[in-house]
């Protein structure tokens, strides 16, 4: 049996379901981030500490107009999974998400919050590596990181991000 | 054109619709979308056998009858006489502890249904995605496949593999929630696989299979092997893996 090379963080993939819709960027950031190590983390810690850059900075994310804001940041809607509900705030600098920070994160349950405090780092990193990705979903219980990834897609639709 | 998401929390679980619209008026979508959730929660109420008052609960109590329930109730049932009949008696709905027990069979079924639901609409590229129980209808037009990965048993952030979904895929497993897994052979909690992936032109029959799968392991696999149109994949409780010789790994 061949062993699949493939690591994707879980993250990604619920994470991707969403991500993937904005198909314009994919493959450029997929061909300079795949493959990606679940644990392995260095594009990913790479793109995670890219030094923000604050010059041409434009106020905040609620712009009407159709291109994306250089740098913005909004917070995505409540996502319920099931175990919980959490939210997430996306930064973009650049045009480029350069953060994803929990906003909001209750569970109904300890176990719960235990495993999505695992998963969460994970996402992250890969929302940070990818920038996009292009799974489609994930076979087998993945409520977080589906929530997670929902939340990241409507925080970028509020900044217009393509 | 971005597709339209929309996550419904029903089931006991998550049941996520993205819809591709293509040509069809987003209107339409979501209507589409609505009544498919609809449909998800007349199931979950006609089969749940955590709700006391379900046709499904009492039919197990014994206060009605075949002939008295909802008929969704004996088509399920039939379906499941024949998963049983395809896996051998690994999966086994009458084998499990507190009477007829239709679970690892109708989510899947439901979650084809509204697939279904969406198709008759005019959909005509979906994935339904029902607690990591997926279906797809036709293909996403930018991308042209579907590509699903499979969760890591023990790892929550990583991927297993990567398959290219041609219509249902289904994984059963032991982490998250507890071992939930029966041996219907045995009663006893099934230690047989960490990880247990069917894919076929069924979801229904995915899931069912699935849950073989993971109680039968190597038995149940050879028998996937026979078995025109699905595939399996399994990960053994020695981390150990096998597929069958079919199944569509992505790159």
């Amino acid at each position: 049996m061949k062993k699949y090379p493939v690591v994707i963080g879980a993250t990604v993939a619920g994470l991707a379901g969403v991500l993937s819709f904005h198909t314009s960027n994919a493959s450029n950031a997929l061909s300079n981030t795949l493959p990606v190590k679940a644990k392995g983390g260095s594009q990913a810690a790479s793109a995670a500490s890219a030094p923000p850059t604050t010059s041409g900075a434009t106020p905040g994310g609620s712009t009407a107009t159709t291109s994306p804001p250089a740098n913005a940041s909004a917070t995505g809607t409540s996502e319920q999974y099931g175990y919980g509900v959490l939210s997430v705030k996306v930064t973009v600098v650049n045009s480029k998400i350069t953060d994803v920070k929990l906003s909001k994160l209750q569970t109904a349950d300890t176990y719960s919050t235990v495993l999505a405090q695992q998963v969460v780092p994970y996402l992250r990193r890969q929302v940070l590596a990818a920038q996009s990705a292009h799974i489609s979903g994930i076979s087998g219980a993945t409520y977080t990181s589906e929530a997670y990834a929902l939340s990241v897609q409507s925080a970028l639709d509020h900044l217009h991000f393509k | 054109m971005s597709p339209l998401v929309h996550t419904e929390d029903v089931m006991g679980t998550v049941v996520s619709f993205t819809v591709h619209p293509e040509s069809m008026p987003e209107p339409e979508v979501r209507a589409a979308v609505g009544d498919a959730c609809r449909l998800l929660h007349h199931l979950d109420d006609t089969f749940s056998i955590w709700k006391p008052e379900s046709p499904m609960s009492r039919l197990r109590r014994g206060e009605l009858g075949l002939a008295d329930v909802p008929p969704e109730i004996p088509l399920v049932l039939e379906l499941c006489a024949d998963a049983r009949d395809l896996s051998n008696g690994w999966f086994d709905p009458w084998a499990m502890p507190g009477g007829v027990d239709p679970t690892g069979l109708v989510k899947g079924w439901a979650v084809e249904q509204a697939s279904e639901v969406l198709r008759r609409a005019g959909v005509a590229a979906a994935l339904v995605n029902g607690g990591g129980d997926l279906v797809a209808l036709g293909r996403p037009p930018l991308t042209g496949s579907w590509r699903i990965g499979i969760r890591h048993p023990w790892d929550a952030a990583a991927l297993a593999c990567v398959v290219d979904l041609d219509r249902a895929i289904a994984t059963s497993g032991s982490y998250e929630r507890g071992a939930h897994l029966v041996d219907p052979r045995t009663g006893q909690p099934s230690v047989a696989a960490a990880s247990a992936t069917v894919t076929g032109p069924s979801l229904a029959v995915a899931d069912a299979l699935a849950t073989a799968l993971a109680a039968g392991g190597d038995e149940v696999l050879a028998l996937l092997g026979d078995l025109a149109g699905y595939d399996g994949y399994l990960i053994r409780a020695d981390a150990t893996e096998e597929a069958t010789a079919t199944m569509a790994f992505a790159d």
